[in-house]
């Protein structure tokens, strides 16, 4: 992604309460959201009923932002590094996951816009790999059509762990690459640095898997806060990293770094496109016994039932299938 | 009044229709996967007990009984506990199961009854999984409604 831009447009880098950092040709502005974007932002959420050219009630959106790390935005300088953001430019792709606000609606969050590489992050162990989990993520990068790289951490823990290696076989046969690395050792590091050159990236995971950590052994300075994970039995890690941000590396590239998610749901998936979504059924769609209508659940002549049954499909993949499609 | 205990799992069962609670206040297992009036069963796990990782979601028909040993020395004869075999009618995969609280005692002895005329194509599939179908009357009778008990004579005849 271009990310020098005239002096009037930027990419959004760093997003707190109501605070947007744009850069702008290596200068960084402070920046809030005008009014104006705002209500019209907002404006979709008035009641349909009302009448068409007047807004009964605006409701505000207290818990999702409308604009995402990544976003190329236009801007009012309004001097002495600050600024207000006019306008969002169309973004190229979004990951995107349902934001839950108890008692209203669910709206969409988008986690990160206009990302060229998807990195979900799991630990070798301490916290242990939740293949479910990783299965939603890449689900949604396939929704968002966005590359994978799976990076594996903590890799001076795995101990020859054989477990690790046969479930990654499962999604190395489907064709998602995966890295292993030790942020504690170093090993795998500059090779990542290679992949990760001229990409705009993103760092998914959950709390505790070394997503800060790796960033800052991919990129020494940085010196980004980190904690261990909890001593308890459950081994859980503790919320660090508590807004999203976007940095330059020096190798070239941006990489956006994320707070922990522990939940991750399906945005904008309908039930029917699922099985596209899992690269090694879709070439199976459309050859069972009940065509384009077979929800491979217990229907009689389910090819991709079959397939999994003959070996072809993991029925672990199988199994998160069939959970992703009742949550829908 | 009718008391109905719902719990997560519940299912209809694919064979006889009636609704089934997976509660284990009521079946005493944690893994309800037959059926306590009719004893079919889904093919649903593939690896162990409750994993839910088989594709074949066959229904699977009860075809005997088997010892599962225990290691518990202080019980009383037989060392044991009864479980029931099944075989997918799909694929023909075969699983036993533990044989939960309320299930049927008199649909369990017909499922022995009719397992000692089972054919030898069976008989060696389940010995070639170390499955040794039952053919004691009294352990079986012993298990089900308690050694202690007496009740009449069984007969499969």
């Amino acid at each position: 992604m271009n990310i020098n831009d005239k002096d009037d447009t930027g990419v959004v880098f760093r997003k707190t309460l109501g605070h947007y950092t744009v850069c702008v040709n290596g200068r960084e502005l402070d920046c809030v959201l005008s009014s104006l974007l705002h209500k019209k932002l907002i404006y979709p959420t008035a009641d349909p009923a009302s009448l068409p050219h007047k807004v009964q009630a605006v409701r505000e959106i207290e818990h999702v932002d409308p604009i995402a790390i990544g976003d190329r935005v236009r801007f009012t300088d309004a001097g002495q590094n600050r600024g207000m953001i006019t306008e969002i430019l169309p973004r190229l792709s979004k990951l995107s996951r349902p934001a839950t606000v108890p008692g209203q609606r669910v709206f969409e969050q988008v986690i990160v816009s206009n990302a060229d590489l998807v990195i979900p992050v799991f630990a070798a162990a301490n916290p242990p790999p939740k293949w479910g989990l990783l299965d939603r993520y890449l689900v949604t990068a396939e929704a968002a059509e966005l590359p994978v790289l799976i990076v594996i951490t903590k890799l001076d823990l795995a101990n020859g762990n054989h477990k690790l290696n046969e479930d990654l076989e499962i999604y190395h046969r489907i064709g998602y690459p995966i890295h292993k690395v030790s942020s504690a050792t170093g090993e795998g590091i500059e090779e990542l640095k290679q992949i990760l050159q001229g990409k705009m990236s993103v760092l998914i995971g959950k709390s505790g898997v070394g997503k800060t950590s790796l960033l800052n052994a991919i990129q020494p300075g940085l010196g980004l806060r980190v904690k261990e994970v909890s001593k308890g039995e459950l081994g859980k890690g503790r919320h660090t990293t508590t807004y999203f941000e976007m940095f330059r590396l020096n190798s070239g590239g941006t990489i956006v770094d994320t707070p922990g998610m522990r939940e991750f749901g399906l945005w904008n998936i309908s039930p029917d496109e699922l099985a596209y979504l899992f690269p090694e059924m879709a070439n199976h769609i459309g050859q069972c016994r009940f065509g384009m209508s077979c929800h491979h659940d217990s229907e009689p002549g389910c090819a991709i039932r079959k397939t999994v049954m003959d070996g072809g499909i993991s029925p672990h993949r199988y199994k998160s299938y069939m959970n992703l499609r009742r949550e829908l | 009044m009718s008391y109905h205990v719902s719990s997560f799992g519940d299912f209809r069962c694919a064979h006889c229709n009636n609704h089934i609670s997976a509660a284990h206040m009521l079946s005493g297992v944690n893994n309800r996967n037959h059926c306590p009036y009719c004893l079919w069963s889904r093919h649903l796990d593939l690896y162990l007990a409750g994993d839910r990782l088989s594709a074949c979601k066959g229904q699977m028909k009860p075809v005997g009984l088997t010892m599962k040993k225990s290691r518990n020395k202080y019980q009383i004869k037989p060392r044991g506990e009864l479980m029931l075999i099944h075989e997918c009618v799909e694929c023909g995969g075969l699983s036993i199961n533990r044989i939960a609280a309320d299930d049927d005692p008199d649909s369990v002895m017909e499922v022995f009854c009719a397992s000692q005329s089972l054919g030898n194509q069976i008989r060696t599939k389940c010995k070639g999984q170390g499955i040794m179908v039952l053919t004691d009357t009294e352990i079986v009778s012993d298990q089900i409604y308690g050694w202690h008990v007496k009740v009449p004579a069984v007969s499969c005849t």
